[in-house]
């Protein structure tokens, strides 16, 4: 696996550019920005869901999670540069793991909100128990970004091959 | 080599001046203080506080973002002046962010304060601010037409966010000076 990632990053040039001066320090600040157009759209959706800011239309604060799309997309660009360009230092991280965890979870709960609560949510007079079931999934989307976060930053502390994984 | 031959080879290095050799000093000062010691051996300390850090700026910058996009024309159908409310949490967050830092700083004084990114970083985060609180001013009150002089601001508000989040990263590659202590 660790092979093929690397293969993958020196024939696609990312090995080249993640390995001069400055090519790790820009890749990191893209995720960073990416990261904080991420909570700026899809954070400030799930915290007026749960009930801040009531004034303000959810159908209206919508429009800006497109934006969240793209700051995501802005993540999984670089971060496969950062896998594929040392993934004996991601593939067996438990903080990496964790990470991904936490990314499914909120993946798996935009698709169910998408998939049963959004439209309803977004017209103004929802029931109470879909407001109850969407406050419930915004917490779940805002802790899962937040523990997304904790995650990235606790890469550094649990770098192998110092500490255990769940497949190595 | 003595302390002095050590910082005389290191300010020739560097082309330092005398001035500096007194920073180094009190630099150095300051990383013997009791918390300074706490900040850097105490892992929960410090990752406690570059955790905070993080997740406050994600919010200081993700609002402000949200507000400069809306004001350059993106939802356009979005109210300005309800989405403008959210910048009460972004103050609170932009608190937590200046007292992590502090801390931060406290744990690697000289790393920081020897590093003119760091005053790039320092700049730009308190002149978006600053453009932050003229937004809030200008749009709470009332639905006020978005002027033209509003949109450059919130360009510049979005350039001035790319520097300060690039400058915060490239601050981990660009040191010259980790501890000043190390020369005493």
């Amino acid at each position: 696996m660790v092979e093929i990632l690397l293969n993958f990053s020196q024939a696609s040039g990312i090995y080249a550019f993640m390995n001069s001066p400055w090519g790790w320090p820009i890749a990191e600040s893209i995720h960073f920005l990416g990261l904080c157009l991420l909570i700026g759209t899809v954070g400030v959706f799930d915290l007026r869901m749960m009930g801040f800011n009531r004034q303000i239309s959810l159908a209206q604060l919508h429009a800006l999670v497109p934006f969240g799309v793209l700051g995501f997309l802005l993540n999984v660009s670089t971060g496969i540069m950062f896998f594929t360009t040392a993934p004996d230092q991601y593939l067996y991280n438990p903080a990496v793991q964790s990470k991904f965890s936490f990314m499914l979870i909120a993946g798996i709960n935009m698709l169910f909100f998408y998939g049963t609560t959004a439209e309803a949510v977004k017209a103004s007079e929802a029931a109470a128990a879909i407001r109850t079931r969407a406050k419930l999934m915004a917490a779940i989307s805002l802790g899962c970004w937040c523990a997304v976060i904790v995650c990235g930053r606790l890469i550094t502390y649990y770098r192998p091959p110092y500490h255990w994984c769940l497949w190595c | 080599m003595t302390a002095a031959g050590r910082i005389a080879n290191y300010l020739t290095h560097n082309g330092c001046h005398y001035h500096e050799t007194l920073t180094l000093e009190t630099l150095a000062r300051l990383e013997e203080t009791v918390l300074s010691i706490w900040m850097r051996e105490s892992g929960p300390a410090f990752f406690g506080a570059l955790t905070l850090h993080s997740l406050a700026m994600a919010f200081v910058v993700g609002i402000s973002l949200a507000v400069a996009l809306r004001l350059v024309g993106v939802a356009p159908g979005l109210a300005t002046g309800t989405l403008t409310r959210f910048y009460t949490l972004h103050w609170y967050c932009a608190g937590l962010v200046f007292l992590s830092g502090a801390a931060l700083l406290l744990a690697y004084p000289a790393k920081a304060l020897s590093n003119p990114v760091f005053y790039i970083k320092l700049g730009a985060i308190c002149i978006a601010l600053l453009l932050s609180r003229h937004f809030q001013n200008r749009f709470s009150d009332a639905e006020r037409p978005i002027d033209r002089t509003s949109v450059r601001l919130a360009y510049l508000c979005l350039a001035l966010w790319v520097v300060s989040v690039s400058a915060g990263r490239f601050l981990a590659y660009t040191h010259s000076v980790l501890l000043a202590s190390r020369f005493y």
